[in-house]
C-alpha cells in the first residue's frame, strides 16, 4: 500500500512565503464530443501554506470541480498540480497528503464520533497509543469530549460538523479542504463555526482552501480570494482588493454592492488615470492591474455605495462642495444600520449611495428631489475591458 | 340534522374505507387467507388420523413426522440446499447490486437491470423446462446426476430476489462516503470493506433470508430438475398427498410455515433498519 503518511507542515517563519499547493493551467473537461462540458479552463494559481484560501463563486463555476481535482476524486484533463512541491497528477485521493470536509459532512453512520476521528489514523497504520492520542487532542479541539461514544445521527448538525472537521484534521494533512461545510446550518450556528473554523486554522496552521458562494463567508474569514465564473479564475487578491479594487465587472457584480458608470479615459499613467463621468466630471481613478486600456477609450468604472455622499441633503459641509454627480432621488430602502438611496442620474444610469444610520442622521431626502453626488478619495476603480 | 350531516359528509375528504362493501371484502379476504392456515396448523394437533373431525388435543403427528427417516431426509435436503443456493444468489447479487448502484450511469445499465430481475416475470414452467432440457444434455455428456444441478437452479432463481433488497439498501447509502473514506487514506478495499459493506450488511442478510424462503418455497422448478431421491420437503409433500393424507402432512406443514414466518420476518427487520 502506497499511502505516504504526511508529515505536519512546519511552520513557515513569520513572513515566509512557502508555496504549498502550485496549479498551473489546470482544466477538467466532462464528458466527450458534442456532450464535452469544460468545468474547467486554464486555471493558475498558488496557494501559500497555511493560508486560508477560498474559492468562490456561484454554483456551476467550477469551484467545486477544482477541489475535486485537488483531492483526487477527478483527474485534470490538463495542467499540473503540486502539493508540496510533488506532482499529484495521477494519484488517488488517498494517496494525497489532503483531507476534505464534504458538504454533507459524509461521517460513516456505522461508526461512533471517536471513530469516525480515527478512521484516517487507522488507514494510516498508526501505532493505537498514537491514535487514541490524537483523537482525544481533536475531541478537545473541536470541543466535543463529551459525545466521543456517540453515533453521528445522535448528535446536532453543528456537532456533526465539528466531527468532519476533527476527522479530517486528525491525519495532520498539508492542506484541508473544504466543500461549501456551512451551508447547512443556520445563520447563527454558520456564524458561530466561521470563527471556530478561523480558530483551527490558526491553531493548526494547516492550508485551508475553502469553497463557498456565499461573498461575506469569503471576506470575513479569508487570507485570499480567488473569485471564480465559468470554469476560470476571474481574480485573486485578499478579501480588500477584491472588494476595493475589483478587476472584472463579474467580481465587482458578485461581491458586494455596487454602481456600473461608463466613462471616458483623459489621461493615463502605470496605476491611475484620470477619467471623465456622465455629467462632466473628471477624476483620478485607479487601474486594475495589467491595465490594458489607453487615453480615449471608453470603459466601465465602479464606485462602491457606501464611498459615495450626498451632497447638500444634510447639514455636513457646504452645499455644492465636491460634487461630481447629480440625480434625482427613485426611492429609499432602509436597512438597520444604513439608507440605501436610489438615484437617477441625468444622463439615466441608476446610481445607489449608501447613508449611515448615525444618531446625529437627518431623514432621507425625498422622492424627486434635485441632488448632488461626492465621492471619497480613490473611490473609483475601472474595471478590465 | 340531515342538511347538516350531509354538508358534513361532503367536507370529508376521500377515504377507501368508507366505500360501500369495504368492510365486507376486507374480511372476505383475510378469512380466505388465514382460515385455511388456521385450519392446517389446528388440525396438527387433532389426536385423531381426521382432518374434519376433532379428536382432542395430540403431539403424535409431531412424533411420527421426526420419527419418519424420509421426512427428516428431504427437510434436511430442502434446508440444505436453501442455505447453498441462496448463500451463492446473494454473493452474485451483492456483487450485481454494487456494480449497478455504486458507479457512474454506464450504457446499457437499464438492459442490465431487466436481465437481472427477468426470472421473476418468466413463467416457472419455462425456466423448469428449459432447464430439465439443459441439464438433460450435461447429463448425458458428463454422466454427472448429483445435487449440482438443483444448485444450480435454485441459485439462478433465487438471485433477482437476493438483488432487490440489497439494491434497495445500497440505493439509500451516500455515495460520498465511500469517497471520505478514500481521501481518508482507505485503499478501494479497505474502504469496501469497512464502509460498504458493514453498511449494506443488513440489506445483503435480508436479501439471504428472501432467497432462502423462496428456495425453500419452490416446487416447480425443483419437481422439473431432481433426479430420483433427490426429493425437497415441497416436491416429497406433493408426492404423499397422491397417497393417503394424514395429520402428519398438517404437521410438516405447520413446521415448514412456522421456519418461513420465521426467515420472512428477519428479512422485514432487516431491510427496515436505516441506512
Amino acid at each position: 500500500m502506497a499511502t505516504p503518511a504526511p508529515k505536519p507542515a512546519s511552520t513557515p517563519a513569520p513572513g515566509a512565503r512557502v508555496t504549498e499547493i502550485e496549479i498551473g493551467a489546470l482544466s477538467k473537461t466532462f464528458g466527450r464530443g458534442a456532450q464535452a462540458f469544460r468545468a474547467l479552463s486554464d486555471v493558475s494559481v498558488s496557494i501559500n501554506r497555511g493560508e486560508f484560501f477560498t474559492l468562490l463563486g456561484p454554483s456551476g463555476c467550477g469551484k467545486t470541480t477544482l477541489l475535486r481535482l485537488i483531492a483526487g476524486f477527478e483527474q485534470p484533463s490538463g495542467g499540473t498540480l503540486r502539493i508540496g512541491g510533488r506532482e499529484v497528477a495521477g494519484l488517488g485521493p488517498n494517496q494525497r497528503p489532503v483531507n476534505t470536509v464534504f458538504q454533507n459532512y459524509a461521517l460513516f453512520p456505522h461508526m461512533s464520533v471517536a471513530e469516525n476521528i480515527g478512521f484516517g489514523l487507522r488507514m494510516q497504520r498508526r501505532p493505537a497509543a498514537e491514535r487514541r492520542e490524537t483523537v482525544d487532542r481533536m475531541l478537545r479541539l473541536v470541543r466535543m469530549e463529551a459525545m466521543a461514544d456517540r453515533r453521528p445521527t445522535q448528535i446536532s448538525g453543528g456537532q456533526q460538523q465539528r466531527v468532519a472537521l476533527a476527522r479530517a484534521l486528525a491525519p495532520q494533512p498539508r492542506v484541508l479542504l473544504l466543500d461549501e461545510p456551512l451551508s447547512a446550518l443556520d445563520l447563527k450556528l454558520r456564524k458561530e463555526m466561521q470563527s471556530e473554523l478561523k480558530r483551527l486554522q490558526l491553531e493548526t496552521g494547516i492550508t485551508f482552501v475553502f469553497v463557498t458562494h456565499d461573498q461575506e463567508e469569503a471576506l470575513t474569514m479569508s487570507d485570499r480570494v480567488a473569485v471564480m465564473s465559468e470554469g476560470r479564475i476571474l481574480q485573486t487578491g485578499t478579501p480588500e482588493e477584491i472588494y476595493n479594487r475589483p478587476a472584472d465587472r463579474f467580481v465587482a457584480d458578485f461581491i458586494g454592492d455596487t454602481n456600473f458608470l461608463d466613462a471616458v479615459v483623459q489621461d493615463i499613467t502605470a496605476t491611475h488615470a484620470v477619467v471623465r463621468l456622465p455629467g462632466g466630471a473628471r477624476l483620478a481613478a485607479n487601474l486594475p492591474a495589467g491595465g490594458g486600456t489607453a487615453a480615449g477609450a471608453t470603459v466601465t468604472v465602479v464606485i462602491r455605495p457606501e464611498h459615495a455622499r450626498l451632497v447638500g441633503d444634510s447639514a455636513d459641509g457646504p452645499a455644492d462642495e465636491g460634487a461630481v454627480l447629480s440625480g434625482q432621488v427613485e426611492r429609499s430602502v432602509f436597512f438597520g444600520t444604513d439608507t440605501h438611496v436610489h438615484l437617477r442620474l441625468s444622463d439615466g444610469t441608476p446610481f445607489v449611495v449608501r447613508r449611515q444610520n448615525t444618531a446625529a442622521a437627518t431623514p432621507p431626502p425625498e422622492i424627486g428631489r434635485e441632488v448632488s453626488v461626492a465621492l471619497a478619495g480613490g473611490a473609483v476603480q475601472v474595471l478590465r475591458n | 340534522m340531515r342538511g347538516a350531516s350531509m354538508a358534513e359528509r361532503r367536507v370529508r375528504s376521500f377515504s377507501i374505507t368508507r366505500l360501500p362493501g369495504f368492510g365486507v371484502i376486507a374480511l372476505a379476504t383475510f378469512v380466505l387467507l388465514y382460515v385455511p392456515i388456521v385450519t392446517l396448523v389446528v388440525f396438527s394437533f387433532n389426536a385423531q388420523a381426521s382432518m374434519s373431525t376433532w379428536g382432542g388435543f395430540s403431539l403424535t403427528w409431531y412424533e411420527a413426522a421426526f420419527n419418519n427417516r424420509q421426512v427428516r431426509e428431504v427437510s434436511i435436503r430442502s434446508l440444505w440446499l436453501a442455505v447453498v443456493a441462496s448463500g451463492l444468489a446473494t454473493m452474485v447479487a451483492t456483487l450485481a447490486a454494487l456494480a449497478t448502484t455504486r458507479t457512474s450511469r454506464f450504457r446499457g445499465q437499464t438492459m442490465i437491470y431487466a436481465l437481472i430481475n427477468q426470472p421473476l416475470m418468466v413463467p416457472e414452467v419455462v425456466t423448469g423446462v428449459a432447464l430439465l432440457i439443459f441439464f438433460a444434455a450435461i447429463r448425458v455428456q458428463t454422466g454427472y446426476s448429483g445435487m449440482g444441478y438443483l444448485v444450480i437452479a435454485h441459485t439462478a432463481f433465487c438471485i433477482p430476489f437476493a438483488y432487490l433488497p440489497i439494491k434497495a439498501r445500497l440505493e439509500t447509502m451516500d455515495l460520498t462516503l465511500e469517497r471520505a473514506a478514500a481521501d481518508l487514506y482507505a485503499s478501494p478495499w479497505q474502504a469496501f470493506r469497512h464502509i460498504t459493506l458493514p453498511l449494506v450488511m443488513p440489506g445483503v442478510m435480508a436479501g439471504f433470508m428472501l432467497g432462502f424462503v423462496i428456495s425453500l418455497d419452490t416446487v416447480v422448478i425443483t419437481e422439473f430438475v431432481k433426479a430420483a431421491g433427490q426429493d425437497t420437503l415441497p416436491t416429497y409433500m406433493l408426492g404423499q398427498l397422491r397417497r393417503q393424507v394424514t395429520p402428519e402432512m398438517n404437521a410438516i406443514a405447520t413446521l415448514f410455515l412456522a421456519l418461513s414466518v420465521v426467515a420472512v420476518t428477519i428479512f422485514f427487520v432487516l431491510s427496515r433498519k436505516r441506512a
